[in-house]
């Protein structure tokens, strides 16, 4: 009976898109980070769409819809890409500890003599730098820092959308977080030059503007 | 139960800040920071940073409404 047939499609199509739409947003943020590139962050979503669609009838109503979704999003990311990139090895930076970036501010002079020190550097940092400073993370700690730090995830949810022990989700959050720090620190640093005492930078022989 | 310390304290900074440490352990670590001048400071900052790194990335990525109406054309 098609007419029956079409009617439960549609209701499954309703169903889907009430599902999906409020984790657009974050599924697009996430596919760009991962990705870093615009084009190729559509297709990944649009992969992504079209796979949730297809399995949703496997989608259990009252489960963990938005995990679901982002578990869907790396099978995807990694099926398209991981095939063509070997990620590089990662080199492990011994001698930065969790707290890197407090102890840099602390020991600079030039964010000393602001008074407020730690927040004249976190004020500072702009979109542009944390999304820079995320993309140059290793892929295998980007994914985990995403989906703690700016998707929210939980370590046993994060372990559930990678299929990985949480053991791992915590070292490679630890690790990521460590590395993002010397990143930021690098633009903090950069920028905090140029805009020491509200002057231009000097470059030697500039006119300046 | 040994007291804690400031190196036990500092090095669950992350798990603490996450909501991933039992309560028992939370309340003992949320004491100390609240008494402790060396890592109070530290905690507040790694806690202002992950809100700020949050804050930022999020800012400006809504999809665009052009891949948005792309994508539930394929449901048609």
């Amino acid at each position: 009976m098609p007419q029956q047939e079409s009617a439960a499609v549609a209701e499954d199509r309703e169903r889907f898109t009430a599902l999906i739409t409020e984790h657009l947003d974050g599924l697009f943020r996430t596919a760009l980070r991962l990705t870093r590139n615009r084009a190729n962050a559509e297709d990944l979503l649009q992969e992504t769409f079209l796979r949730a669609w297809r399995s949703f009838h496997t989608f259990k109503p009252g489960t963990n819809a938005r995990a679901w979704l982002y578990r869907i999003l790396m099978n995807a990311h990694i099926d398209a890409y991981r095939r063509t990139t070997r990620e590089p090895d990662i080199v492990d930076q011994d001698d930065v500890d969790e707290f890197y970036l407090y102890s840099k501010v602390q020991e600079s002079d030039e964010f000393r003599r602001a008074g407020n020190p730690e927040e004249a550097l976190l004020s500072q940092l702009m979109e542009a730098d944390v999304v820079g400073a995320l993309e140059d993370l290793p892929e295998s700690f980007r994914a985990v820092v995403v989906l703690a730090d700016i998707e929210g995830f939980s370590y046993k949810e994060i372990a559930e959308i990678l299929d990985i022990p949480i053991g791992t989700v915590m070292s490679r959050l630890h690790r990521g977080r460590r590395q993002l720090q010397v990143k930021l620190w690098d633009f903090a640093r950069r920028a905090h030059y140029v805009r020491a005492d509200g002057n231009a930078p000097s470059t030697p022989g500039g006119a300046g503007r | 139960m040994r007291h804690l310390d400031c190196e036990d304290v500092l090095r669950e900074v992350w798990s603490y800040l996450d909501g991933e440490v039992e309560e028992t352990r939370f309340l003992e670590i949320q004491a100390h920071v609240e008494e402790c001048a060396g890592c109070g400071p530290r905690y507040e900052f790694q806690r202002r940073l992950i809100m700020i790194i949050q804050t930022r990335a999020r800012q400006g990525y809504p999809i665009p409404e052009t891949l948005r109406q792309r994508l539930f054309r394929l449901l048609e």
